[in-house]
């Protein structure tokens, strides 16, 4: 019990601190190697719940993902330039305000929830989950109780595919 | 236990979807046979597309029941939507064959992407669960954000299409967020199910959920563009192409609305109280907003844009209501704004001219000599947008305020009616523009009406007059169907 | 066959509304036939209406058509529907065929004005409002008629508007009625109010049943009431709007005059006149309103020189007569004196217009004369019409009509007198009109002879305001289903009286009014300026109103609304700070209206 609570703080610890140095870096590139720290975090959360599939997809993906936004930055941006910009700008009192009151929001909001935060029970117990492996019982669910959203999703990547390829066009006609 | 979940009757109440998205890549993949012949061959086969859904609609409603396990519900709500958004879809094509003519734009793409746009409305309106709700509404969203951005040799549209993208994206996420907490707390997305765990003995507590109800409401008030959430919505429907603009503002926010209304009135109904306060204090500032910001326009897409938001306000004021009263009232409501605005950026997209060069309230000076049809049926939709009775827009106005004083909310009613009274200033102003003055250069060189432009300005009259003058047929069909929704 | 009724008010305001939409680009043959097509329509159907009507009468003596409910919020669901009994049939079957004729004799009349299409739009939309006055089951079908019929009036008298005195007419008749009209509306406003209902027939059942005899509220609704009726039906004190409305097309005149419009105020009493027999007192105003209006008007017309404002007063005193038997309670005695006023009145007007129209447009009487020869179409029309107004005992229609108001005016001597002198009145200014107009030397040639389709109206009116009486004693028991059986008045005395009445006129108008120039002395002055009332109005209303308008030049009441300008200018202004067009202004937006709209949740 004890070593999973510490490994879910060094993953929290990951995800948080690589999302903070990926927006604070001046360099696109450290910014995008800090991604991947955080991402790697996430992976790690997901594998201390038992979803090795879900692990394995994050870290397949985003490898994938991360290696175009590394082409992506070094295709496009200016790497000197940005490094020389001001990366804030004067508005960081703005910013400060607003930090605050989410803190405050969410400082009263756990206090006035200490009492009802219980997450709900996923029904019972998934059944005989030594017999199918994660990955097959995810499978199970996908292409029969979710099959719908499954292949409607196909027809969102269809518009993305062909809303790109409009937007990337040369001319129209 | 596979194949227990596509029966027949899933299929056939999920027929509309599929001959959108199967006749929306059918114009794609055709694209190169029709293109030498007729330019026009991809706007009659979008608006056959849509008369098959339409027909699909009306045969899956009358085969109506829940789909796919429950995460689609073929109710009377579900349909009164899809057919307002198909219709909505049709009204958007009849004025784009002359506006993509004149800009030198027609390819398939623009009329696959609109008919995937109303597939994903239809899936919304259908949707019983949070996942359809959220595949529906990203669908719909992607193919609006690609669409406003369709001309893309014009800045203005570019600009236009990346701020929606980029802060559609950022609301998202916060629905998403909420979807969450909402999941974690429930342990279902099932819209129905949320309601039975809400309602049941071990709710979660009502803050948890109340802030899950607030980041929803984030997410489905940007795309209904109600305040505080509406900052996107001058800039981008000034900036797409004026029917994109129509559309916008009549079938991805009716839709929107209709994810509104069942989410909030079934699944978050024992917590209403909790979020009631925060539908009225949008409703009084969309109203507010739209309103004032409106009042001193010069362009015209722009303040169409204001009334959009104002005219927001008013369906959240149904909303607010939580009565089915309001929810019939809000139905309402949006069928008769589908028409008037429709029908009145059909106009703005006619006179616009090449490159939309015309789009001042100045440039319609004189249009009633020049062009008189065109200038009595934007008479027409404009006084439905005042809310003057015998037209739609005038039950639409009275039904919700009516709502809202049967559920005692008598000060959001005075600021309502305060607001409309400011609104008819800017409205009446166009009207003066067009009878008053003499004809301009932008009305001296608009051009004949094209058929297709004659049909999109008839119909949403004929519809703007039915529903202010028979207005109990569509009234009662919305009443019960409020009723189904519990 | 009754399920046809819908169409006697749809199929003008269908061609109205195609002629007003795109009648500009019809040719003037489709217009006319359209126009004249549609109204024939109603008439048509009207007659086979009461045809059915009257072989056999549906349960109860009259029939309702629910053609849909228009909202229904609460209590209140109005519904559009149409409510016939032998009161809304015989008004409609003689608005519907009178304005059939006029509007066949349009189409030669207006043929070469450049607003045709415009013309015959406004006069059928006028056809529909009226009939949907007549024909509507419900007060608001019933005021939205009324209403119409006031619009249509105001477009129509002011139909020639580059003359901008025209215009004053319009507007002129348009305020004077609104008058009456906001009476009216404040009327009905009070019966839904205590009633709780739309519908007439229900309306009058419930005040029937809840008012006793004399009550307050009956007596404030059927005065209220009497407002409207009065200001449309050009009665004392409203009347003044009558002979100004005159400016319009010779058409519109004998439209208005006849068959529509001026009639409502007395199709209104008669609809509600449950609520006059509850209030004895206002019913006795009426029939003092109704009998000095007749001689107040009939004095008028003695003087005019205008052929048209002859007959203009002429109008209003034979309303006079109409409110009269509604005053006395002889309800079927006004409808009937309607329907034939609308026969001889229509077929005066329509003569009038052929000989405007051959002389000229040549107005006055003294430049007009022996017409008789040049003109034999207008003159025996004239002669027919006129001695159906005066009252031509036993041959003509206006006869019977006129001697059975009189003789119900019996009981009240003083009233009796008055009917009488109304009478000589009437062949007086009448005679004097045909004798200037037809006998005498020509003073102006004449140019135009009428054509067919100017023709043939005003013979089958002629024919109508002939025989048009002749069908009384079966129109009684037709009538006393809905009034209730009133015994038949002695008319014997009546009619003699009248007949002597008529006769007299008719020599005096002979031997003392065909002088060669309009009378001169005060008193004819005070009569030809309609008793001054004019001038009072000015005095009393409009010159306060100028005064008020004076004061209020810089518009200080205005400026209150001009603060509540400047504030909406001053919100819009900070409101437009907010769209600067920056994605990250936008983001921050968002994201602060989130975070407010979290605390909401939680603080609340």
């Amino acid at each position: 019990m004890l070593i999973d609570t510490v490994l879910f703080y060094i993953f929290a610890a990951l995800v948080l601190g690589g999302g903070i140095l990926t927006i604070t870096r001046r360099n696109a590139v450290h910014s995008a190697m800090w991604l991947i720290v955080s991402l790697l975090g996430v992976a790690g959360l997901y594998l201390q719940q038992q979803a090795e599939f879900l692990f394995a997809v994050q870290i397949v993906l985003y490898v994938g993902g991360i290696m175009v936004l590394f082409l992506f930055v070094i295709m496009l941006v200016n790497l000197d330039q940005a490094a020389r910009e001001r990366q804030f700008n004067r508005h960081w009192f703005v910013a400060l305000v607003a930090v605050a009151a989410v803190g405050a929001e969410i400082g009263y909001f756990i206090y006035r929830g200490r009492t009802g935060f219980h997450i709900a029970e996923l029904g019972a117990p998934i059944a005989a989950p030594h017999a199918l492996g994660n990955t097959e019982m995810l499978a199970d669910t996908l292409f029969s109780e979710y099959l719908l959203p499954f292949e409607i999703a196909s027809l969102l990547l269809l518009v993305a595919v062909v809303g790109a390829v409009v937007m990337a066009k040369k001319r129209i006609q | 236990m596979p194949g227990n979940f596509a029966t027949a009757s899933d299929v056939i109440r999920f027929l509309p979807e599929i001959i959108l998205a199967v006749m929306g890549t059918l114009l794609m993949i055709l694209d190169p046979l029709l293109h030498r012949r007729s330019s026009n061959a991809f706007g009659h086969l979008s608006i056959l597309a849509l008369a098959g859904a339409l027909g699909g609609a009306i045969y899956a409603y009358l085969n109506g029941g829940p789909a796919f396990g429950g995460m689609l519900m073929v109710d009377g709500f579900a349909t009164f939507f899809g057919v307002l958004v198909i219709v909505a879809g049709i009204l958007t094509i009849l004025p784009s064959y002359r506006f993509l003519a004149r800009q030198g734009a027609e390819t398939s793409e623009y009329h696959a992407l609109l008919l995937f746009s109303v597939a994903g409305q239809c899936l919304m309106v259908a949707a019983n669960d949070l996942i359809m709700v959220f595949i529906g509404l990203e669908i719909s969203s992607i193919s609006s954000y690609i669409l406003a951005g369709y001309l893309r040799e014009d800045k203005r549209a570019n600009e236009a299409s990346l701020k929606y993208f980029l802060l559609g994206s950022f609301a998202t996420a916060f629905f998403l967020y909420g979807v969450a907490l909402i999941y974690g707390s429930t342990g279902t997305i099932n819209l129905a199910g949320v309601n039975v765990v809400l309602s049941g003995p071990g709710a979660p507590s009502l803050v948890f959920v109340g802030v899950a109800a607030a980041l929803m409401f984030v997410g489905l008030g940007f795309k209904v563009s109600a305040a505080p959430f509406q900052v996107w919505t001058p800039d981008v429907y000034q900036g797409a192409p004026t029917p994109i603009s129509a559309f916008l503002s009549a079938g991805p926010k009716a839709a929107a609305f209709a994810v509104f209304l069942r989410i909030f009135t079934t699944a978050f109904a024992p917590i209403g109280h909790g979020w009631e306060p925060l539908v009225w204090a949008s409703a009084l500032l969309s109203m507010t907003i739209g309103n004032f910001a409106a009042l001193q326009q010069s362009n015209i897409k722009r303040m169409l844009a204001y009334s959009s938001i104002a005219h927001a306000g008013y369906v959240l004021v149904a909303l607010t209501a939580r009565s089915e009263v309001g929810t019939a009232a809000a139905m309402f409501y949006l069928a008769a704004y589908a028409f008037m605005n429709i029908g009145a950026f059909a106009v703005v997209s006619h006179l616009s001219g090449k490159g939309e060069r015309y789009q001042n309230i100045e440039d319609f000076s004189g249009l009633a000599q020049k062009q008189p049809l065109a200038a009595a049926m934007f008479s027409i939709f404009l006084l439905s947008l005042i809310g003057v009775p015998l037209t739609g827009g005038f039950f639409g106005k009275f039904y919700i305020f009516k709502a809202a004083l049967e559920s005692h909310l008598v000060w959001l009613t005075v600021l309502g009616l305060l607001n409309s009274a400011v609104a008819a200033y800017y409205y009446l102003r166009i009207l003066v523009m067009m009878y008053m003055r003499e004809p301009a250069e932008a009305t001296e060189a608009v051009e004949p009406l094209s058929p297709g432009l004659r049909l999109a300005l008839i119909v949403p009259a004929i519809g703007t007059l039915f529903l202010g003058i028979f207005p109990n047929w569509v009234l009662d069909f919305a009443g019960k169907s409020s009723v189904l929704l519990k | 066959m009754l399920d046809l009724l819908w169409l006697i008010p749809a199929a003008p305001f269908a061609s109205a509304a195609v002629l007003l939409l795109v009648g500009r680009r019809m040719p003037r043959k489709v217009v006319a036939t359209l126009g004249v097509v549609s109204i024939a329509v109603s008439a048509i159907v009207s007659g086979l209406v009461a045809i059915a009507f009257i072989g056999s009468p549906p349960p109860g003596n009259a029939y309702d058509q629910h053609l849909w409910t228009w909202i229904a919020v609460g209590g209140f669901h109005p519904g559009i529907a149409l409510y016939l009994d032998p009161l809304s049939l015989i008004m409609t079957l003689v608005v519907t065929f009178v304005s059939f004729l006029i509007h066949l004799y349009s189409t030669e009349f207006m043929a070469g004005d450049e607003g045709y299409a415009r013309f015959f739009a406004y006069m059928n939309l006028f056809v529909a409002s009226m009939v949907m006055l007549v024909l509507g089951d419900n007060l608001l079908l019933l005021y939205l008629g009324w209403e119409g019929v006031g619009l249509c009036s105001y477009l129509l008298i002011g139909f020639w508007y580059r003359d901008p005195a025209n215009g004053r007419a319009g507007q002129k008749a348009f305020i004077v009625t609104r008058v009456g009209d906001t009476s009216m509306a404040i009327g009905l406003f009070l019966l839904f109010h205590m009633l709780g209902t739309l519908n007439i027939q229900e309306l009058m059942a419930r005040a029937r049943a809840d008012w006793p005899v004399g009550s307050g509220l009956a007596i404030a609704a059927a005065a209220l009431l009497l407002g409207g009726a009065v200001g449309k039906s050009a009665q004392l004190p409203l009347q003044t709007w009558l002979p100004d409305a005159m400016a319009g097309p010779t058409p519109t005149s004998a439209l208005i005059h006849a068959a529509t419009m001026v009639t409502a105020g007395v199709y209104l009493i008669a609809r509600t006149h449950v609520l006059y027999e509850i209030a004895p007192a206002v019913q006795l105003a009426v029939a003092i309103i109704g009998a000095a209006t007749l001689l107040l008007a009939g004095f008028s017309a003695l003087v005019q020189t205008d052929i048209k404002r002859v007959l203009a007063y002429s109008t209003i005193s034979q309303i006079g007569y109409m409110f009269l038997a509604l005053g006395l309670g002889a309800w079927s005695a006004a409808i009937f004196h309607f329907m034939t006023h609308a026969f001889f009145k229509a077929l005066l007007f329509l003569a009038a217009g052929i000989v405007i129209e051959a002389l000229h447009q040549e107005h006055n009487i003294f430049h007009m004369g022996g017409l008789r020869r040049e003109l034999p179409v207008a003159f025996w029309a004239f002669l027919a019409g006129g001695c159906a107004l005066a009252g031509l005992p036993l041959v003509t229609a206006g006869s019977y009509s006129k001697d059975w108001i009189i003789a119900s005016a019996s009981p009240s001597p003083a009233l009796w007198a008055a009917a009488i002198a109304g009478v000589l009145l009437t062949s007086l200014y009448t005679f004097r009109l045909i004798f200037l107009v037809f006998f005498g030397t020509a003073r102006t040639p004449v140019s135009k002879q009428p054509g067919v389709a100017e023709q043939i109206p005003v013979w089958v009116l002629a024919v109508l305001s002939i025989v048009g009486g002749s069908e009384r004693p079966a129109y009684r028991p037709f009538m006393a289903h809905l009034f209730g059986a009133t015994p038949k008045p002695p008319e014997a005395l009546s009619t003699i009286a009248a007949a002597a009445a008529f006769f007299t006129g008719l020599v005096c108008a002979w031997y003392f009014l065909r002088g060669d120039a309009p009378a001169t002395n005060p008193l004819a002055r005070f009569w030809y300026a309609g008793w001054g009332f004019d001038w009072l109005y000015g005095r009393i209303f409009v010159r306060p109103v100028e005064w008020a308008a004076r004061v209020n030049h810089n518009d200080v009441i205005d400026s209150m609304y001009d603060g509540l300008a400047t504030l909406a200018r001053f919100v819009w202004r900070g409101l437009a700070l907010t769209e600067n067009g920056k994605l990250r202004w936008y983001a921050a937006a968002i994201a602060g209206g989130t975070l407010i709209f979290v605390a909401l949740v939680i603080f609340l």
